[in-house]
């Protein structure tokens, strides 16, 4: 008996992890496959799950494919790409209905497995290689994807300062990787990656749902027959100091909104003994509407409609980021670096500590609801080499005293403010 | 107390109606940590002219419905309500729609003190001329937020390039200049026509006991002393059949255009099952149109004028009813052109039953999905119960839906003298 509900085998290289349950009317299913984001690879990496999605040996064309899944009462399919710590993360997610509530003629879990696996091991491919014809598109549909980041000015300026914070680092890398590479990379090119991938990623497999370890493990040996020894392990990232001095980049677009964006380094990551302490400290900070940032750049100045922080405990930083009249750059740098100041130098109220610890604990709690999120939990622990149960978590965080806070926000290091403004008029 | 079964979604809902005029729901969702309640009103965008019955007819700024709602969260002991709520391990929040308001929480714990939050914050108003001031900045930077999304500005430019005179035609947020015009006094005008607990609705989904969720808000309710309110009539100017653009511009910095497309109908009156039916046969039509599995969409995708946030929806009330189809592309103009040379051959042949089929297992099973989620579950009943539909008869619907239905409907609804084109590109 484990504490986190899973239960854990492993076949073909592959970790599985499986939550037997009734609680939900569907099986949810979500595969992990990561590599180290490198630089050579990421490109080609990113395009693999879109070409997977577009055709395998039995529907090789897309519109059987997604056939397919609709005739499983419109399963869920769906993939995702993107950062986390020093890895390159691809997730293939499948949600399919429980088959107590339809009548189906075959298992409706079984058939996902099989299609799942058979979407990620046996593509359709034509002369040894991808098809071109889903490579060009396929390529072609990346490029937009990166020129659409402009389009979203909050996410745009949230990834431009962390490209500029981490200029000398592979993190730097957009998770769709380089725009001018796409060009060079052809149906062979991206499948000798993908046989790369599919040998060396570390890849984790979770279904939550009214099924069992043993009747998974079957499926899985049958559905994804790959050629892989031994799992490979996530290696958690060694989180860097901030640049000696704060760097200040201004970008000119015609936006009416300015964009302010801050990027912080902290040495506290997911293992961390610290991490539950820059947990609270985060929320204290920036996590809520209750938080330092939400009651004085907005509640009191009147000078954001958002403003908040973030805390990514896989890369060991956080960031700031709130939408701002062009204006008040200067008022409005200093508020947040004020607030900031007063969580480093201890000055937190015991009511901030109280809420903050009982929306956390809230959070945790309600992650149980979703078996998305409970997949999610299990894996970051997994990710960090670091096992810490929900409870073990609550535990931690109800004991958090304000000095461990301000020990936790102390090491925060400023790093890099980002300020996206309108253009001048020539 | 009632209670009514739903046998084949395996749920319960428990429903009671107050002296005051309150709906209150119940679905208690065993196995479950966590509750969500929505406490909402019939109130929303649309709502800007109005009378209740015996009193004086009166027109509001543009904009105040959800000013209104971020005015809520203040309260006359000071405390402010985001921290009341956080203190209780409950996560709050609101939205405002076109013809709703919703002040919802979620926690899963003290959920008796988060509830009685819930009610008294909403049922206390506290508006000052210097809390109504310093709004108008938190919301002056949230319309400029949305300005700059272009997301947004192609939907909205779509509603106002088919709406002449209906209100839906204005921003939920309303303008920098119309909220100046906003004062405390008509604010409360507003709050004491539309929060009469006649006019609201209370959901709470999650692992909780009705009985005892019914009887707190009974003694919480009987404390307020509410008077009985007449009638709300509202006003909407006639709205013309024809749209008012057939093609409408907005400059934007984007990476390429963004596209929406709509046919504008004539609002036909329909309510409650009927036109409940008449929105899930037409998304289901839309479906199997457009939807990704499509020869259609395939088509559009290999001839790289559509990619993968290309979508499409249907809004449908007794009042205003459009569809919206679009995404990011290349060349709208050409977009539109083979869209409607495309869709003119499918109109001619309707879809096979094959394709019928499969399609509506999608919708079933989508449906079924919905039922994992507590918020989805409260929002959707909610918005179904104001308009007098049942979102747990949804299942029921579906199995009576025949392929004609659905080939009538295509025929009807593409009627291309009805089509309107919003398009946000890049200065």
């Amino acid at each position: 008996m484990n504490t986190t509900g899973f239960e854990r085998g492993e076949i073909n290289g592959i970790r599985v992890h499986v939550m037997p349950t009734t609680r939900f009317k569907t099986f949810a299913v979500s595969l992990y496959m990561g590599v180290p984001l490198a630089e050579d690879t990421v490109t080609p990496t990113a395009l693999i799950p879109f070409i997977l999605r577009r055709g395998t040996e039995t529907y090789p064309e897309t519109t059987s494919f997604r056939e397919a899944l609709e005739n499983m009462y419109g399963a869920g399919f769906g993939f995702d790409v993107y950062k986390k710590g020093d890895y390159q993360m691809v997730q293939l997610r499948m949600d399919t209905i429980n088959d107590s509530f339809v009548a189906s003629d075959e298992p409706l879990l079984s058939r996902s497995l099989a299609f799942l696996g058979e979407t990620v091991t046996r593509p359709v491919l034509e002369n040894n290689r991808f098809r071109d014809k889903y490579v060009q598109a396929e390529r072609e549909n990346v490029r937009k994807r990166m020129e659409a980041v402009i389009d979203d000015k909050i996410r745009y300026a949230a990834e431009r300062c962390i490209q500029e914070m981490c200029k000398d680092e592979p993190y730097r890398l957009s998770a769709l990787g380089k725009m001018d590479v796409l060009d060079q990379l052809d149906g062979a090119s991206i499948y000798e990656q993908y046989q790369q991938w599919l040998s060396n990623s570390s890849m984790d497999l979770y279904i939550v749902g009214d099924t069992t370890l043993d009747e998974v493990m079957q499926l899985v040996s049958r559905h994804f027959q790959v050629n892989r020894s031994a799992p490979v392990m996530y290696t958690p990232a060694v989180p860097r100091p901030a640049a000696p001095e704060v760097r200040q980049v201004v970008e000119e677009m015609a936006v009416s909104q300015g964009k302010l964006n801050m990027g912080l380094r902290t040495p506290i990551t997911y293992s961390d003994e610290r991490y539950a302490a820059a947990l609270v400290a985060n929320g204290v900070l920036g996590g809520f509407p209750h938080s330092k940032l939400f009651m004085n750049v907005r509640e009191k100045e009147s000078l954001a409609y958002y403003v908040g922080s973030r805390f990514d405990p896989y890369k060991g930083i956080t960031t700031i980021q709130s939408g701002i009249e062009l204006q008040n750059f200067d008022k409005a740098l200093e508020i947040i670096r004020q607030q900031l100041d007063n969580l480093q130098a201890g000055d937190i109220s015991e009511s901030e500590i109280s809420q903050t610890k009982a929306l956390i604990r809230n959070d945790l709690l309600e992650s149980r609801d979703s078996a998305y999120q409970m997949i999610a939990y299990d894996f970051n622990g997994l990710f960090s080499d670091k096992e810490r149960s929900v409870d073990e978590l609550l535990t931690a965080i109800e004991h958090i005293t304000a000095d461990e806070i301000q020990a936790a926000s102390s090491v925060l290091q400023l790093d890099t403010i980002y300020f996206l403004t309108g253009q001048k008029e020539a | 107390m009632e209670s009514i079964r739903y046998d084949r979604l395996q749920e319960t809902l428990y429903h009671e109606k107050l002296d005051n005029g309150l709906e209150i729901y119940v679905l208690p969702k065993e196995g479950f940590q966590k509750t969500y309640a929505t406490f909402a009103t019939r109130y929303g965008s649309v709502d800007n002219h109005f009378q209740v019955e015996g009193q004086e007819e009166i027109q509001v700024p543009d904009g105040i419905a959800h000013f209104l709602e971020h005015k809520m969260f203040e309260e006359p002991d000071g405390v402010d309500v985001f921290s009341k709520f956080s203190a209780k391990g409950a996560s709050a929040n609101a939205f405002t729609s076109f013809d709703q308001t919703v002040y919802l929480f979620s926690a899963t714990e003290q959920i008796e003190d988060n509830l009685n939050t819930l009610l008294d914050y909403v049922q206390n108003p506290y508006f000052t001329k210097e809390n109504v001031d310093k709004e108008k900045g938190i919301i002056g930077q949230e319309i400029q937020m949305y300005n700059d999304n272009p997301d947004w500005r192609v939907y909205y430019g779509l509603i106002e390039a088919m709406y002449q005179k209906h209100p839906v035609r204005i921003d939920i947020a309303g303008t920098i200049e119309s909220i100046s015009e906003i004062t405390k006094d008509t604010l409360y005008s507003c709050y004491n026509t539309f929060y009469h607990p006649s006019n609201m609705m209370l959901f709470v989904v999650g692992g909780v006991n009705p009985e005892q969720v019914i009887e707190q808000v009974r003694r919480n309710q009987a404390a307020k002393n509410y008077e009985p309110q007449g009638q709300i009539n509202r006003y909407f100017e006639q709205e013309p059949a024809a749209v008012g653009e057939k093609w409408k511009e907005i400059k934007l910095p984007v990476s390429q255009p963004k596209f929406l497309m709509g046919f504008k109908e004539t609002a036909d009156g329909l309510t409650g099952e009927a036109l409940q039916r008449k929105n899930l046969v037409t998304k289901l039509m839309l479906d199997l149109l457009l939807g990704n599995s499509t020869a259609l969409y395939q088509q559009l995708y290999d001839e790289d004028l559509i990619s993968d946030d290309f979508g499409y929806d249907y809004t449908g009330t007794s009042e205003y009813a459009y569809s919206m189809i679009g995404g990011d592309t290349r060349d709208p103009k050409l977009l539109v052109q083979r869209l409607q040379e495309e869709i003119g051959k499918i109109v001619e042949t309707g879809f096979s039953q094959e394709a019928f089929d499969r399609s509506l297992r999608k919708r079933i099973g989508n449906y079924l999905r919905l039922l994992n989620s507590p918020e989805s579950i409260a929002h959707e009943f909610t918005r179904n119960r104001f308009k007098d539909s049942d979102f747990f008869a949804i299942l029921l619907i579906y199995e009576s839906l025949t392929l004609e239905d659905v080939n009538q409907r295509l025929r009807d609804h593409m009627n291309w003298d009805q089509l309107a084109v919003s398009v946000v590109v890049s200065p």
